[in-house]
């Protein structure tokens, strides 16, 4: 029973989350970075967070924060890296070739 | 130049935490109010079992977000790192887009 719920829930958010934009965010960040761990250590306990709130709070952000202001917060920062990531790919890359 | 060679110990350290702070903020405004966190509220409120759906949600999540880091870091390693920022860098653009295009059609 609880491992039949365990495995229900793990294959429903794992479905769910493929593909998705925070996804291909953490596929993003870790491309540009040289340092994958930070950004799988980041991005982890960020989602295992939003997803504790989810489970715990018994509800979730949106309803003591409207959406749209949710969405919005998130369109701006997505706006904003994707804007500072695509600028830096026309300037010559400095790899740190001395180590 | 004095200087850059000074900065060059410590660049590792704070680019760790940096990259660390970026990447959690960025996920976790992105996660809040996210189908998946509706559908661990969803599965949560209706199993009654709150903790199960919580570990199991979360090694989802951790486990999408590793599969999000290889790919990430085999697809640098297979094209160039400036096509790979041209083309990811386009790619978030094109979500903020789609994400402001969810915001402005609720007022229409």
């Amino acid at each position: 029973m609880i491992l039949s719920l365990l495995l229900s829930t793990f294959l429903t958010i794992f479905i769910a989350e493929l593909g998705d934009k925070t996804q291909l965010a953490t596929l993003t960040m870790s491309g540009t970075s040289n340092k994958p761990l930070a950004v799988f250590l980041g991005s982890s306990t960020a989602l295992v967070f939003a997803s504790l709130v989810g489970a715990l709070a018994g509800g979730s952000i949106s309803n003591f924060v409207p959406e749209i202001i949710l969405k919005s917060i998130a369109s701006i920062t997505f706006f904003i890296l994707g804007i500072r990531i695509f600028i830096n790919s026309f300037t010559p890359n400095e790899i740190d070739n001395n180590d | 130049m004095n200087i850059n060679l000074d900065k060059d110990e410590k660049k590792v350290e704070t680019r760790f935490s940096s990259i660390f702070i970026t990447t959690f903020t960025t996920i976790f405004i992105a996660e809040l109010g996210d189908k998946t966190q509706i559908a661990t509220l969803m599965l949560s409120a209706e199993s009654g079992k709150p903790i199960i759906v919580f570990i199991g949600s979360s090694i989802a999540l951790i486990s999408s977000s590793l599969v999000g880091v290889l790919i990430g870091k085999w697809l640098s390693n297979k094209i160039s790192p400036n096509k790979f920022a041209f083309f990811t860098g386009l790619l978030m653009i094109i979500i903020s887009i789609f994400l402001a295009y969810d915001i402005i059609k609720t007022f229409i």
